[in-house]
């Protein structure tokens, strides 16, 4: 079944149902991603230009239950530990929301940095499971508060370059595959750094560029299964690169809205499959990367709307699609 | 302990750092009797893990968190298996499926801490890797994994000669499948090398027409990248100029 738009007022609706369920084993089985939850939902609803249709004061009254006084950090959950997806996903939410100033930017950033490990990539919480996401976490959430003299930045980039494979992408960790998702977080944090020389820009396009599978989809690695949330990590390395053209947009433009659930709205991960807002966010991510129409431009660096990245001085020497008209 | 929950959530990441935490926390203990080793408890818990871990593999070949858990293993137990083991091991992976693009990487990190520390033979153990990934090519010439491993065993820095012999293997391989997009992509990339390192020693123009002309071919067969294909021709063109 192929659906030919973006059914935007549908996803709408979708995202501002997700905070009534009352699906109570859902509820719980999602509590610790609750807060990345809400950061997918605002950005999906950023990209399609209905910030407002979630209640701003009941959002950033949300964010700031979940703060571990404590760690001086933000759970995933009113309490639940801090940890540093929970706490980037905040800062972001609060930062679009125009909310910074009910967040205690000392203390954030103190956990933040006290997370980095000599190696120079950053631990997650205080249990030290580490991984090149939270490095990017931290990269971004300091870049964003204007603190990244906080961090040792020269330790941070070694490590990335470190983790960077002979196929031009980069792992988790040191010795780690490459990954699509690890790719995007090492190329953005390198971006938002000024570091992006640390990049094989050849290879890793080449590499980038064969994510596409004939459906249109992209993949994670090699002989894998494509998925609508690759849409926004290859596509946002690949603008970063500044290489969008590699692949095939018509094509992965049909394959993310035939992930759509025309009934109750959302994107799925793949056609035919359970929807939820992880992919509804990446999926429109990965469309206005491609000049989808109708759309509202995203910085692929911060997944962040453009516009205030670029308001905030932050703004990097990427390049999306045009947009196309409708 | 954790095991069930990995059996059901292979790929729940926070269940392997869990299980990780465990084994960082067992204490050295007395030693096993018999034995005179204050770390047997910790070596049998570990050699217990890469057990687990082996099983996991056997299936699902491409779990990334079971590898990174294994290399994590090899890295923290206390009386590692030998580095020419788990080299072997790569290889039964890479046998049983040479679309193993996770046992190819593996295989490549493992060779290249053996070739450092002098406990292989460089040049001879790459004759060998060239061997074995020219039998993956004639197995599938249509898996990105073969490709990609190739690539690196080539290097940056490869001799002329083994620059033209690969370049001949793969001519034959595409003589024979003529629309093999992983052939024509690969003999640009290594007709490219030749001409950026050994420009004095080759027919530079000659090969750059042979390169137009397998991008040419790629562009057709292989129309959603070839945006690449064009940006690759115009690098051409400036160079030689
Ligand atoms: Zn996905």
């Amino acid at each position: 079944m192929s659906i030919a738009t973006l059914n935007i007022p549908l996803h709408v609706k979708y995202i501002q149902n997700l905070g009534k369920s009352d699906d109570e084993l859902m509820y719980h089985l999602t509590a610790h991603l609750r807060l990345n939850a809400v950061y997918w939902g605002l950005a999906a609803l950023c990209v399609m230009g209905h910030k407002e249709a979630l209640d701003r004061g009941e959002m950033i009254d949300f964010v700031m239950s979940c703060w571990d006084d404590e760690a001086g950090g933000f759970g995933a959950h009113p309490d639940h530990d801090a940890h540093l997806l929970s706490t980037c996903s905040a800062i972001q939410i609060l930062v679009m929301q125009d909310a910074l100033d009910r967040l205690d930017i000392p203390r954030v950033v103190n956990f933040i940095a006290s997370l980095q490990q000599p190696s120079g990539v950053f631990a997650g919480d205080s249990f030290g499971e580490i991984d090149t996401r939270f490095l990017y976490c931290a990269v971004n959430s300091l870049s964003l508060l204007g603190q990244l003299d906080k961090m040792d930045v020269g330790k941070a980039v070694e490590y990335i370059r470190h983790c960077r494979n002979f196929d031009g992408g980069f792992g988790s960790r040191i010795g780690a595959e490459s990954h699509a998702a690890q790719v995007f977080v090492c190329v953005g944090s390198l971006a938002i750094l000024d570091r992006l020389d640390v990049c094989d820009a050849d290879t890793l396009s080449w590499w980038l560029s064969e994510r596409q599978m004939d459906s249109g989809g992209l993949n994670g690695r090699p002989q894998k299964l494509e998925d609508v949330c690759y849409s926004f990590w290859v596509l946002s390395a690949l603008s970063i690169l500044n290489k969008l053209e590699y692949i095939d947009s018509d094509k992965l433009i049909s394959f993310i809205l035939s992930a759509q659930d025309p009934e109750g709205g959302g994107i799925a991960d793949r056609p035919g499959d359970m929807v939820d807002v992880f992919h509804t966010c990446f999926g429109t991510a990965g469309l206005s990367l491609v000049g989808y129409p109708g759309l509202e431009d995203l910085d692929p660096v911060y997944c962040m709307p453009a516009k205030l990245i670029e308001k905030m001085g932050l703004r990097k020497g990427w390049k999306a699609l045009e947009r196309r008209s409708g | 302990m954790t095991m069930g929950a990995l059996k059901t959530h292979p790929k729940v990441y926070w269940i392997w750092n869990h299980r990780r935490w465990c084994l960082e926390n067992i204490p050295s203990g007395p030693a096993p009797a018999g034995e005179e080793d204050a770390n047997g408890w910790k070596q049998a818990a570990w050699q217990k893990d890469l057990f687990v871990v082996e099983q996991m593999l056997n299936k699902d070949p491409r779990n990334f968190h079971a590898w990174d858990y294994r290399r994590y293993i090899l890295s923290q137990i206390p009386k590692p298996p030998l580095p020419k083991t788990e080299l072997a091991y790569t290889k039964a992976k890479i046998v049983s499926n040479f679309s193993n693009f996770s046992a190819w990487h593996q295989r490549s990190k493992i060779l290249l801490s053996l070739w450092s520390s002098g406990n292989l033979d460089e040049s001879k153990s790459k004759e060998n890797e060239f061997k074995l990934i020219t039998d993956a090519m004639y197995t599938d010439p249509h898996d990105q994994s073969v490709w990609i491993y190739h690539r690196w065993l080539v290097g940056n820095n490869s001799t002329r000669k083994v620059l033209e012999r690969e370049i001949s293997v793969i001519s034959d391989l595409l003589a024979e499948q003529p629309d093999s997009k992983w052939c024509l992509e690969s003999l640009v990339h290594y007709k490219r090398m030749l001409i950026n390192s050994y420009k004095d020693a080759v027919d530079a123009q000659a090969l750059t027409d042979e390169c137009h002309a397998l991008l040419l071919q790629l562009s057709e067969i292989d129309p959603m990248r070839s945006r690449r294909y064009k940006d690759i021709m115009s690098q051409l063109n400036n160079h030689d100029v």
